[in-house]
Formats: C-alpha cells, sequence, structure tokens
C-alpha cells in the first residue's frame, strides 16, 4: 500500500521550475532513498510534501488524503540545514520537543544523544554542522512516528555516526515504519535504502527496487575482429538503453535480457562478450549523465 | 546461527542474492545444520545494517527453494532434510562457478576440444587420481 502519493508535483520559484512534474508512490513499511544532483528538487520535494512550500501544481497525499495535522504529527522531518536554536542548549531543545509531541519519548532522545557523542549541556551555536544534524536525527527517531523524512540525515557526521543512522532507518522499518531519505552518499542508500528514485532538473528519471535494479541493469561488452562492424539490430532491441562504440570495442547499456542480448552479440561476431554488473553509483550515473559513466565498469566482471 | 554471512552493498550482485548464496555455501559446508535456527530478518538486517525487505526476500527464496522452512512464530530454521540437501546445494555452486569459467572461456575464443583438454588437466590438478584410488 502506498502510505504517501505524489502527482505531477510542480513547484517553481520565480520561474524556474525546482520540481517539474513529479510523480512519486512511497509503499508503507519501506526505507525509500532519493538521489539526484545538487539542485535536482529533492528538497523542494520534502518542503511541499510538508507544506513548508506551496506546490505551483499536483497534489501529495499521505494515506491518500491532503495533509492534516493528525497526519502532520505522525511525521518526522530533518531538513538538511539546522532548524536548531542557536542559543538554547540541547537539552532544551529535547524539553521543547517534549512539550510539542505527545509520543516523544525524551528519555530515548537522551540514549540517541549518548551514542552520538553529544553533549547534551551545549548550546548549539558551540555545535558543529555534524553535531547539528545529529541532535535533530535523535529528536526525530524519538518522536515514535510512522513516517520519517530526513533531508541529508547524515551531513557532516564521521562514518560512525552515519553508520549509527543507517541503522535507525533500519529498525524503523523494521516496526513497519516508513523512512523517506535524500542523500549524497550513494554508498549508504545502497545499504539501507530497499527502493529508490532518481531525480533530475526537478523530474523523475528512474524508480525502482535497489536489488532489481542491480539484478536488470547490466553492461555487455563485445570486440568485433575489424572496426566496420554492424550490430544486426541488436541496438534497436527495446532493452538496450545505450549503445557506446569505441573503436572495435561495443558496449550496450541494457535494462533487462543481458544473457540473451550477449548471446545476440557473439553471434554477430563479437569475441569477449561479458557481462558486467553495475552498482548502484554506476547506475546513478549513467542515470544522470548519459555520456560518461562507461570507464569505472570495465574492471567489474559478472559473476551472474 | 554463526556470524558467517557479511554483505558487500557496493557489488553489483544484488544483497539479497548475496544472502542466498551465503546460506547456501555455509548448508554446503555444514556451518548450518539440519534444524539451525536462521537469525529472525529483523536481526539479520540489524547485524548486516541492510534493509529488512531485501532480507525477507533472501529468506522467502530460499524457502521456495527448500533450504529452509519458516513456522509462523518460531522462525526460520534449516530444513530437517537439509542434510540431504547439502550435496544438491554444493553441486549448485559448483555449476554456477564452472558457468563463470565456461563464458570467459568462450568470450576469449577457446573451442570445446582445447577447453576439454583444459579442463581434464584443471580435474587432474585439484583432484588427483592416485588421491581418490
Amino acid at each position: 500500500m502506498s502510505i504517501i502519493t505524489i502527482s505531477n508535483l510542480r513547484k517553481a520559484y520565480g520561474g524556474f521550475p525546482a520540481v517539474d512534474g513529479f510523480s512519486l508512490e512511497i509503499p508503507e513499511g519501506t526505507v525509500f532513498g532519493l538521489l539526484g544532483p545538487n539542485g535536482a528538487g529533492k528538497t523542494t520535494t520534502f518542503k511541499c510534501m510538508l507544506n513548508l512550500a506551496r506546490p505551483s501544481g499536483g497534489s501529495i497525499l499521505f494515506y491518500g488524503k491532503p495533509l492534516v495535522p493528525e497526519t502532520f504529527e505522525s511525521i518526522a522531518y530533518v531538513p538538511e540545514r539546522s532548524v536548531l536554536y542557536e542559543w538554547m542548549t540541547v537539552n532544551e531543545h529535547v524539553e521543547m520537543t517534549r512539550r510539542a509531541f505527545t509520543s516523544f519519548d525524551p528519555v530515548r532522545a537522551r540514549e540517541l544523544l549518548a551514542q552520538f557523542n553529544v553533549d547534551p549541556r551545549k548550546r548549539a551555536r558551540d555545535l558543529s554542522k555534524g553535531m547539528k544534524t545529529a541532535v535533530m536525527v535523535a529528536l526525530a527517531f524519538a518522536r515514535n512516528v510512522k513516517i520519517m523524512i530526513l533531508d541529508e540525515p547524515t551531513g557532516g557526521l564521521d562514518p560512525v555516526n552515519q553508520r549509527h543512522v543507517l541503522s535507525l532507518m533500519i529498525n524503523e522499518a523494521a516496526k513497519g515504519n516508513t523512512v523517506l531519505f535524500s542523500s549524497h552518499q550513494i554508498g549508504q542508500v545502497e545499504r539501507a535504502a530497499e527502493r529508490i528514485a532518481v531525480m533530475d532538473s526537478g523530474k523523475l528519471i528512474l524508480e525502482g527496487l535497489v536489488d532489481d535494479l542491480k539484478g536488470d541493469r547490466k553492461i555487455v561488452e563485445g570486440i568485433f575482429p575489424d572496426i566496420g562492424f554492424t550490430l544486426d539490430g541488436i541496438a534497436n532491441d527495446a532493452r538496450v538503453a545505450r549503445t557506446e562504440r569505441t573503436e572495435r570495442i561495443v558496449r550496450l547499456l541494457v535494462t533487462g535480457g543481458a544473457e540473451e542480448i550477449a548471446a545476440r552479440l557473439s553471434g554477430a561476431g563479437a569475441a569477449g562478450v561479458r557481462v558486467l554488473d553495475l552498482n548502484l553509483e554506476d547506475i546513478f550515473l549513467y542515470a544522470v549523465s548519459p555520456a560518461t559513466a562507461t570507464a569505472d565498469v570495465v574492471a567489474k566482471e559478472s559473476s551472474t | 546461527m554463526p556470524a558467517v554471512l557479511t554483505v558487500d552493498p557496493r557489488s553489483g550482485v544484488p544483497i539479497y542474492l548475496q544472502i542466498i548464496e551465503q546460506v547456501k555455501r555455509s548448508v554446503a559446508l555444514g556451518v548450518l545444520q539440519a534444524g539451525e535456527q536462521l537469525p529472525t530478518v529483523k536481526q539479520l538486517a540489524i547485524d548486516l545494517t541492510v534493509n529488512p525487505n531485501t532480507v525477507a526476500r533472501a529468506y522467502r527464496d530460499l524457502e521456495r527453494e527448500q533450504v529452509i522452512e519458516t513456522s509462523p512464530g518460531r522462525g526460520s530454521f534449516v530444513r530437517a532434510d537439509g542434510v540431504t540437501q547439502a550435496p544438491k546445494v554444493a553441486a549448485e555452486i559448483g555449476r554456477d562457478a564452472l558457468d563463470v569459467a565456461l563464458r570467459e572461456a568462450k568470450s576469449v575464443g577457446l573451442t570445446r576440444d582445447e577447453l576439454r583438454r583444459l579442463f581434464e588437466a584443471a580435474v587432474e590438478r585439484w583432484f588427483p587420481t592416485t588421491e581418490e584410488a
């Protein structure tokens, strides 16, 4: 069941379309990673979801309905930039959050702050960027809510604390809660997210289960005996997303049927036909930068 | 279960396939024995820091392939006939490894006869006949 449904979302700032017809379904109980280059529209999408920005068009539904206060209360949001009050201590933020939300567990919040090695007596202005992120994450995960929306929840954190955040997200999913997060660290998304969407220039360009994307998307490579080879129509196969020819070498990005296409490439006279795996970073780069991502994948040979 | 499972999320091999492969291997090697309990989906997800639905998918496939069985409320176990499964699982692992090797051999243009000679030599090297006799 979809817990969040984004339909044809649009948001323009002064005529510039930050989000340009973006649609997405987020199933309940999943960890969903939103990826995209800087300025792709991820933060704007999050803001529109929480009514912190007014969409120029389209709709965002939670449980099939527009955001109402009861739903808003069941969402914890960690923004990309600190919203802590600089003059207040961390302890005071815990107390303020306790007063604001009935389901908030201050004991859990203090446990999490200790895990992140945050001194709760410090004022926000004396915390580093990473420590501010840690405080917001700790406050959010102590809220006991059904939906977590986390904009770069590991920003500025060291690797140990990054792993803490991933564990917290996985814990939420194990409880049946839903986590939507964005990150520039593709390795983290690859580990924690079950499903991803890639945004670019305000649009959805790729979406799916991480394991299925990896299972389906492969590079099929072959070497022809001379430069004047023809591909016998293989490049026209709907599953061939891209064809790159470099002298006698051809490399096909396929979205499925890699084995079959490899066999056809052999049949067309190619030698050294290989099927290469793509990790999420490769898949991401192919999605957002159509012509540059090939070099990295050559060394990784498929074991399937 | 002993802490034998590890995953490499950076690999291009889907994580659920990595889990399946490792459970099968553990069964084939007797590291996981018949009737032995596997960690819960939640526990393994937390231990590996991977998504619980990914672990659940691996367990579902392992059930379908009759390597493990799950009883509601009790957990997942290596099937009682898991001992008799071990040779089958071992054969699958061997077949997959051969597939990889043969693909590579074919891709560099070896013929059937050349490959047979190489295969026989490799078998002789790894499984010397004097040892079996």
